[in-house]
């Protein structure tokens, strides 16, 4: 307590002085911070944008350089029947082409079974989703979610409005069964992108039963190579691992490796990693500012030691041990590092949400990360501060009186 | 009278706190019976019942520079200093005084020969225990003051009891009692820069008896002082000597060596004369 007493008493003797010291590892520390909370609030962006994508969907894949055999819609019936732990299972089959309401609209067409109503976690706001009956007739029908009716119709009470769907040289005429929910913010983003004139920048989803592809608008056969399994949830290994089982004992192809599974968790992973390199790359950028800003600290603790030659002097004539006088300089260059920790927490806090302003990104701090702070600085204080602590803790107290 | 005896009863109790806490006790009396063993060797100077003297040193040198231009500061120096004396060490610049009195301080170690405090040997100490004894035994007063400017008295002379670890409370009333006793009881947020020269001295007594140290070692006390300045300071010692401390000054001042009740003359790193003050 003496110590922490009389260290702030030097270090606001000179403030200037101390200002300046603390300036590298308030810089250092400041954009360890914006790094970490920036990256955090990204690494949770990608993880919630990623989640909206897939909703914990499995793809299976057929590896076309192993096997030229494929799977059938009746395949892809009995993986569905035949494992109950696979909601739904459907084939992964998706193409471009162009919606036409009153608007132009890009529009990526996804085939799918009635399975891949397991897409949507939030619900339906109107209607349904398509039918057995209407993957079998190959019906005229499609689903969509809000933001894609905005893009579309611009309005989300779509439901029962019809529009021509062009692919390739193939126009027909849609009628939507049902809305699905999108989150509240997409709907947010959609109409400021309708507001800001830059549409054609973007495209709607629309599900559609996959034999309306593959007939009616001569998409290829129904041989697919790649589908997807929506799992019960929590059980998306489990899924996954049977239904690729099961595959290989469809079309005979045990143990060669030609069924994958990919699963969009894994993906993520990837993705995440991917991020976590990059924020430690940038973080060892700051750690270096840090090594300076320390290395200014020990210049600084050290022009202080022979400045107060004459006070170690002084205390030690008095009494006091080498470990007093050495913990007293410790403790005044932790301290100026800890606050320098402390404002350039702050610092960094303000920076990471001005960043994450700009790039639309949403910081987030965690303790863990103001605990690692104070635990740098404090590190910073001590590493930096031992070798002019040291010296001030070995000064001869003759020869320290002595000095002027 | 009054301000006095309490310093003395919470000196006491400070004392009692350090003996419970204090491990060195039985090192320094093992350090003890091997130095006298070798001292039976070497020396026949010191008298046989060496435990009663305070302060004794035997045969103590110190060199410079060893080698071919060595300086010997100190040759072959011997003397006791019994407790409850007030002794007046005086030579002129150069002859060696200073040395000696950072000798008797612990403040330096000697090149040869041994420093009995209350018969232990503090010369071949570690750096700590040469602090520890500091703290304990030996109240400095310096030409220079040696206050530290950025505290306040108060603060400066809570300095050795906070490196004795005197608990907080008691430590206040200490250093508050030892600055009422100097006089500078209504002074004591001031710092060092903001007292006259003869104020800041008494700090620097104060802070050198608050810890209640036996000895009292004074470096040309006055020497930056005018004369009524001097005057006062001298009287504070005084009466430091009449409350039963050991008073030891080092001077070149003849007239305040005067004052003493024995004055040791040291010239060229001896010891020219050894004399009880007739005139006082």
């Amino acid at each position: 307590m003496e110590y922490i007493k009389g260290a702030w008493k030097n270090i606001t003797m000179n403030k200037g002085r101390t200002v300046l010291t603390m300036l590298g590892i308030i810089i250092g520390i400041s954009s360890v911070i914006a790094i970490l909370s920036v990256g955090n609030g990204l690494k949770s962006d990608l993880t919630s944008s990623l989640d909206d994508m897939v909703s914990g969907a499995v793809t299976i894949n057929l590896d076309p350089k192993k096997t030229d055999k494929y799977l059938t819609a009746a395949d892809l019936k009995v993986i569905e029947d035949a494992i109950p732990i696979a909601r739904g299972v459907s084939p992964s089959f998706s193409a471009f082409g162009e919606s036409k309401y009153r608007r132009t609209m890009n529009t990526r067409v996804l085939g799918g079974t009635p399975g891949c109503v397991y897409e949507f976690d939030k619900g339906f706001y109107s209607g349904r989703f398509f039918t057995e009956d209407d993957v079998e007739y190959a019906n005229d029908v499609c689903v969509l979610n809000q933001m894609s009716a905005l893009f579309i119709f611009g309005t989300t009470d779509a439901q029962g409005l019809t529009f021509d769907l062009t692919i390739g040289d193939k126009t027909r005429t849609i009628t939507v069964v049902g809305v699905v929910r999108s989150e509240e913010k997409q709907l947010e983003a959609a109409k400021e992108i309708i507001i800001g004139g830059s549409l054609e920048y973007y495209y709607a989803d629309i599900y559609v039963p996959y034999s309306l592809l593959t007939t009616k608008y001569n998409l290829g056969k129904e041989q697919f190579t790649s589908f997807l399994l929506y799992p019960a949830p929590g059980m998306a290994d489990e899924a996954a691992a049977k239904a690729k089982t099961l595959a290989e004992n469809i079309l005979d192809l045990r143990g060669e490796g030609a069924v994958v599974i990919q699963s969009y968790a894994s993906l993520m992973d990837m993705y995440v990693n991917v991020l976590d390199s990059v924020t430690l790359v940038i973080a060892l950028v700051a750690a270096i500012s840090l090594l300076v800003g320390g290395i200014g600290v020990m210049n600084i603790m050290t022009v202080t030691v022979t400045e107060r030659t004459r006070e170690i002097g002084i205390r030690k004539s008095l009494g006091a041990r080498t470990s007093s006088i050495l913990l007293q300089f410790l403790v005044e260059s932790s301290l100026i590092t800890l606050l320098a920790g402390f404002i350039g927490m702050i610092l960094g806090f303000g920076l990471s949400f001005i960043v994450g302003n700009l790039v639309n990104i949403k910081a987030a701090i965690h303790t863990t990360d103001v605990a690692l702070v104070v635990a740098i600085s404090v590190g910073v204080g001590i590493f930096f501060g031992i070798y002019p602590a040291r010296r001030a803790a070995k000064l001869n107290p003759v020869d320290a009186l002595r000095t002027e | 009278m009054e301000p006095t005896q309490s310093i003395n009863e919470q000196v006491q109790t400070a004392n009692d706190a350090e003996n419970n806490s204090s491990a060195t006790a039985p090192e320094n009396n093992q350090t003890v019976n091997i130095s006298e063993s070798e001292r039976h060797d070497q020396s026949a100077t010191a008298p046989e019942n060496e435990r009663e003297h305070l302060v004794r040193i035997t045969d103590i040198s110190k060199i410079y520079n060893p080698g071919e231009n060595e300086v010997r500061a100190l040759d072959h120096v011997s003397l006791t200093i019994d407790e409850g004396e007030f002794v007046a060490i005086i030579g002129q610049s150069g002859s060696g005084k200073s040395t000696l009195m950072n000798m008797l301080g612990c403040l330096d170690t000697p090149t040869e020969g041994t420093y009995y405090l209350h018969g232990t040997d503090v010369s071949h100490m570690t750096d700590d225990e040469q602090s520890d004894i500091r703290n304990r035994e030996i109240g400095f007063i310096f030409q220079g003051f040696n206050l530290i400017q950025s505290l306040t008295a108060l603060e400066n002379v809570e300095l050795p009891l906070i490196y004795r670890k005197v608990p907080r409370r008691q430590r206040g009333e200490l250093a508050r009692a030892a600055l009422e006793r100097v006089g500078l009881g209504k002074r004591m947020d001031h710092k060092p820069g903001e007292l006259s020269g003869g104020q800041q001295q008494r700090v620097a007594i104060a802070r050198a008896i608050a810890q209640a140290p036996p000895i009292l070692l004074a470096d040309e006390p006055t020497g930056n002082l005018d004369s009524a300045s001097s005057r006062d300071i001298m009287n504070v010692i005084h009466s430091l000597y009449e409350d039963g401390r050991t008073v030891i000054i080092i001077t070149h001042d003849p007239g305040i060596a005067q004052q003493a009740k024995r004055i040791i003359t040291i010239s060229d790193g001896h010891v020219i004369s050894d004399s009880i003050n007739p005139n006082v």
